[in-house]
């Protein structure tokens, strides 16, 4: 079995067996734990013998339904690899970061089941499995909010389900009829995402296809008209659900647009552009606005995020190799600072009982260690340089410059924002008066120590040391590129 | 064995022993459990026995100096006749509780139980459209009646007495149409009327026409597909569990497999005339279907419309079919079985927890199940992913066959029209596992005990799972890949 294939259902299958055997919380945390380290180690592994080429590695293809060219094809090339390494890295920190918090079973096995989901869904290269996992993926979280979350939570998941759940249809609408399409031009069935490269669609069809493909990836990442189901969902969804849905699974709405779209339909793409990063720039003033006006830490922080997803979306869009590159490099850093962000606003309500920003105050005077990684990880979202979202942004600045001048002045001054927010919201959390819910403030403990130090050091060396990781994103990112201006300038 | 022998062995073993069950329920040594046993047996012969002829393609008139060519056995008619032993069987098996803790299941409903199978049995063979209508008149008196079991209750005599009177109105379609045929085609065979319409052009054969249409309504009402349907939510609801299962899975099988046989033996003419109406009919079906499911606020009635939707998305596929090579009418096939079992096991999930008592369940009675009894709360999960179509089910490769074909054949609206309904249909059936996990109970914990039932409804859970990501690459059991093929093979039997 190939490495790629453990790392799915290794998570995936234990959160079966765990379901069914009785055994006390104790233990499965310790093999939540066991089986999340593992996953980083081979992931670890993975990282390092990936090699420094465009070309997808460590393909393995199994036949599934062969009557439809339906196959178990996995593989993984520098964008999907650095949402493996997310998943990989955040799933064992968010376990330690709140390992007191969760005393429920259901918790811990709903959280490897979806680690194996979105491995599944980074490493897919058919899109019948893409499109299996990309399902998968989402029935743990809601679970996890039905079971966990807070306040008005029935009505919140069932939004957010049907929300999700009408975009994937879109999307396997437009995946049958873009398969049934090379039916009819091929003689045969597939869902290979290689062999579907060569299927020619005229411009109607292609508009269509590509509209169902962007239904569901707009809304799962979410940008601009369809982010309605965020804020409430984010809101009453548990941490553990939290992280993941802004950490990774927005992030592979983001990615899939990549994989997906830039591969099947780049011309396509390539002419709907500039409407998206209309959309994207759209986004990432309005969610910016938006997010200043938030009293709710857990809503600003949804808002904060989308924007900055808006800003992936546009990074992708202007086809430009600093834009890719800057965008994939954003998805990690933006994943592990708005991880980690997550995780320290459970460790506030935690201590505070409260998520309300005006009700906190003066944390920096009794908490030195919290605010010390509160504010690092916020300036990281914010892009100050030294941190890894500054390079990330520099580059889709410098791409969007490429692409027009204007869009360049426009995508540079709308970050702007971002820093608005993010010290509005840092000055009223860590500084000002200690008021009553934060004056027996307790420090950072030893365990939330150990689940932040390492994506702290791993913010602070993708932004000392970028080459180091870029190196593994660049050959894919430039392959995307220097193809795209080969053909649109022929 | 030879064909002809296995083709008679099965529906006589079917009729006598309900004979047998019919004479032996007078006798001092009948009890129930005996009556039962001896019904879910005789199942699993004479499935046992149709099995064998699934698979190669084989297809032989049945001794046709006796029967004069009515009856014809195929490896179209051996895999339907599989199919819905396996569900009657199914049903009874799942439904052992509710059986035992009812007192009007009584000798003469097995033996109903089982006429109806020999009824569908023969309705699958048939060749001819006499013999049909005697064999589906069979078999819906039988299910008339089971409808009406439990005597105490006025719901299900209700249902009963307007299931019959719809029932028997329906029929009477059947027979006009078919004496237009006649009078047209001069014979009642199939294959005469399909060659008949091959050698005649379209408006010569008027009568032919007008004849079809009316067997089309008759069979729209048999399936539940709106809005000759209007029945089905005072039936299925009227019924006792396990029946409403029995007719909304095994029952609409049969159906499904005479029309299948009719529509490919008489291609030209249904491509040409017929489609419309059925694209129309489904649409309608998906949509009255759907807005039926979202209102209803008990479980059992909320599945009984969402099998209306379901008839829609197996419309689409009806619509769909080009010729007999076209993947539409295999996809029939696999839908069906993928329906069935998830239903089979939804309905007897319900069954189970009912605890015989045949009240309507509601939503909130599932509160707190997947607390308290995890294992039949995921399975009833699982039964509610498939049949809203979630990957990994095999309810999602169904849709993925019956959706590919519509596209393929040019329907691709109409396959967005199935996608939006299988949205829809997410909030009826995700309802009930918001119910099951996120809701908290009121009662105390029940103990529901570890019956015959519960093993098969985790049997019927774990098939549905195989069913959605199925290889033989992993174990050598037969995979998605071979459950389609062996429905490719049916179809292909039919011009063999």
């Amino acid at each position: 079995m190939n490495i790629l294939s453990i790392i799915i259902f290794l998570p995936i299958i234990t959160a079966v067996l765990l379901f069914f055997v009785r055994i006390p919380i104790r233990l499965i945390k310790i093999i939540y734990m066991m089986v999340t380290s593992m996953i980083a180690f081979l992931t670890l592994k993975l990282y390092i013998s990936f090699e420094h080429h465009a070309s997808i590695q460590f393909e393995e293809m199994h036949r599934w339904i062969s009557e439809y060219g339906i196959n178990y094809h996995i593989g993984v090339d520098g964008v999907s690899l650095g949402i493996v390494v997310m998943n990989a890295i955040l799933m064992p920190l968010v376990a330690i970061a709140l390992y007191k918090q969760r005393d429920k079973r259901g918790y811990w096995i709903n959280l490897l089941f979806v680690q194996g989901g979105i491995m599944g869904v980074a490493l897919s290269l058919d899109l019948m499995l893409f499109y299996l996992f990309w399902e998968i993926m989402l029935l743990p979280i809601f679970l996890m909010i039905g079971f966990f979350g807070y306040g008005n939570k029935n009505f919140i998941t069932m939004k957010f389900n049907i929300y999700t759940i009408f975009g994937s249809l879109m999307m396997l609408i437009s995946i049958l009829y873009i398969a049934v399409q090379y039916k009819l031009q091929f003689g045969v069935y597939t869902f290979d995402l290689d062999k579907l490269q060569n299927l020619v669609l005229d411009s109607t069809q292609s508009i269509l296809v590509f509209s169902g493909f962007m239904i569901a990836f707009a809304i799962k990442i979410p940008i601009f008209p369809f982010h309605t189901w965020l804020i409430d969902t984010y809101r009453s969804a548990p941490t553990g659900a939290v992280v993941v849905m802004s950490a990774l699974m927005a992030k592979l709405g983001a990615y899939a647009i990549w994989r997906v779209l830039f591969t099947l339909l780049d011309k396509t793409s390539h002419e709907l552009a500039s409407y998206f990063i209309g959309i994207g720039l759209l986004g990432l003033i309005y969610f910016g606005i938006s997010a200043m006006s938030q009293t709710h830490l857990k809503s600003m922080f949804a808002l904060s995020s989308a924007s900055h997803l808006s800003l992936i979306v546009v990074g992708f869009f202007i086809y430009d190799v600093y834009g890719l590159i800057g965008s994939s490099y954003l998805i990690v850093a933006h994943a592990i600072s708005s991880a980690a962000l997550f995780m320290m606003a459970a460790m506030l309500y935690e201590r505070t009982k409260t998520y309300d920003i005006s009700s906190l105050g003066g944390i920096a005077a009794v908490a030195p260690r919290f605010s010390l990684f509160f504010t690092l990880f916020a300036l990281s979202i914010v892009g100050v340089p030294m941190t890894a979202g500054f390079v990330a942004e520099v580059l889709i600045v410098l791409g969007a410059f490429h692409y027009n001048i204007y869009i360049g002045f426009m995508t540079a001054t709308t970050l702007l924002i971002a820093m608005l927010f993010m010290f509005k919201m840092i000055s009223q959390v860590l500084y000002g008066k200690v008021n009553k819910a934060t004056e027996n403030f307790e420090d950072l403990r030893m365990h939330e120590l150990i689940a932040l130090i390492p994506l702290a050091l791993l913010i602070l060396a993708m932004g000392i040391f970028p080459n180091y990781f870029m190196q593994k994103i660049e050959p894919t990112a430039l392959s995307y590129t220097v193809e795209k201006e080969v053909s649109y300038h022929e | 064995m030879s064909d002809a022998f296995i083709a008679l062995a099965v529906p006589a073993l079917l009729l006598f022993s309900a004979l047998f069950i019919l004479l032996f329920g007078f006798s001092s040594y009948y009890n129930k459990n005996r009556g039962y046993y001896i019904t879910l047996t005789t199942l699993f012969i004479t499935f046992c026995i149709s099995v064998n002829g699934v698979g190669d393609i084989h297809s032989a008139e049945l001794l046709p100096q006796l029967f004069n060519a009515m009856v014809i056995y195929d490896t179209f008619s051996a895999t339907f006749i599989s199919l819905f032993l396996l569900g009657g069987f199914l049903s009874l098996a799942i439904a052992k509780s509710f059986i035992d803790q009812t007192n009007f299941f009584t000798h003469e409903s097995f033996v109903l139980f089982l006429f109806s199978l020999f009824g569908m049995v023969v309705l699958t063979m048939a060749n001819e459209l006499l013999t049909a209508f005697i064999a589906l008149e069979i078999a819906s008196m039988s299910v008339y009646v089971l409808v009406g079991l439990n005597k105490e209750s006025l719901r299900a005599s209700e249902a009963f007495f307007k299931y019959l009177l719809l029932g028997s109105f329906s029929a009477s379609f059947y027979l006009l149409g078919m004496m237009l045929i006649y009078a047209q085609a001069k014979s009642t065979h199939l294959n005469v009327i399909a060659a008949y319409i091959l050698n005649h052009d379209l408006n010569s054969q008027l009568l032919i026409i007008a004849g079809g249409m009316l067997i089309i309504i008759t069979i729209m009402f048999k399936i539940a597909a709106l809005p000759f349907g209007a029945w089905v939510l005072d039936v299925y609801e009227g019924a006792s569990l396990p029946i409403t299962a029995y007719m909304a899975t095994v029952f609409k099988i049969a159906v499904f497999a005479f029309t299948i046989r009719v529509f490919l033996k008489n291609n030209d003419l249904i491509q040409l005339v017929f489609d419309p109406l059925i694209v129309i009919g489904a649409v309608i079906t998906m949509i009255g279907g759907s807005l039926l499911a979202v209102i209803q606020n008990s479980v059992k009635k909320m599945l009984a419309a969402s099998s209306v939707v379901h008839s829609g998305y197996l419309m689409i596929a009806l619509a769909s079919i080009e010729d007999a090579d076209s993947s539409a009418s295999s996809a029939i096939i696999f839908y069906l079985f993928a329906y069935f079992i998830s239903a089979i096991g939804a309905f007897g999930v319900l069954s189970y927890i009912s605890k015989g008592t045949d009240k309507l369940i509601s939503f909130d009675d599932l509160n707190g199940l997947g607390k308290n009894t995890p294992i039949i709360a995921v399975s009833l999960t699982i039964f509610m992913l498939s049949l809203a179509g979630f990957p990994s089910t095999i309810g999602f490769i169904g849709k993925f066959y019956i959706f590919t074909s519509a596209i393929e054949s040019g329907y691709t609206l109409l396959a967005l029209f199935g996608a939006i309904t299988a949205f829809i249909s997410i909030y009826y059936y995700f309802k009930v596992i918001v119910h099951l996990y996120f809701k908290e109970s009121a009662y105390v914990k029940v103990e529901y005990g570890y019956r015959v039932s519960l093993a098969f409804i985790i049997t019927a859970a774990f098939i549905v799972l195989w069913g959605g990501v199925g290889t033989s690459l992993i174990l050598n059991i037969p995979g998605i890949n071979e459950l389609y093929e062996l429905s490719k093979h049916a179809i292909q039997s039919l011009n063999f």
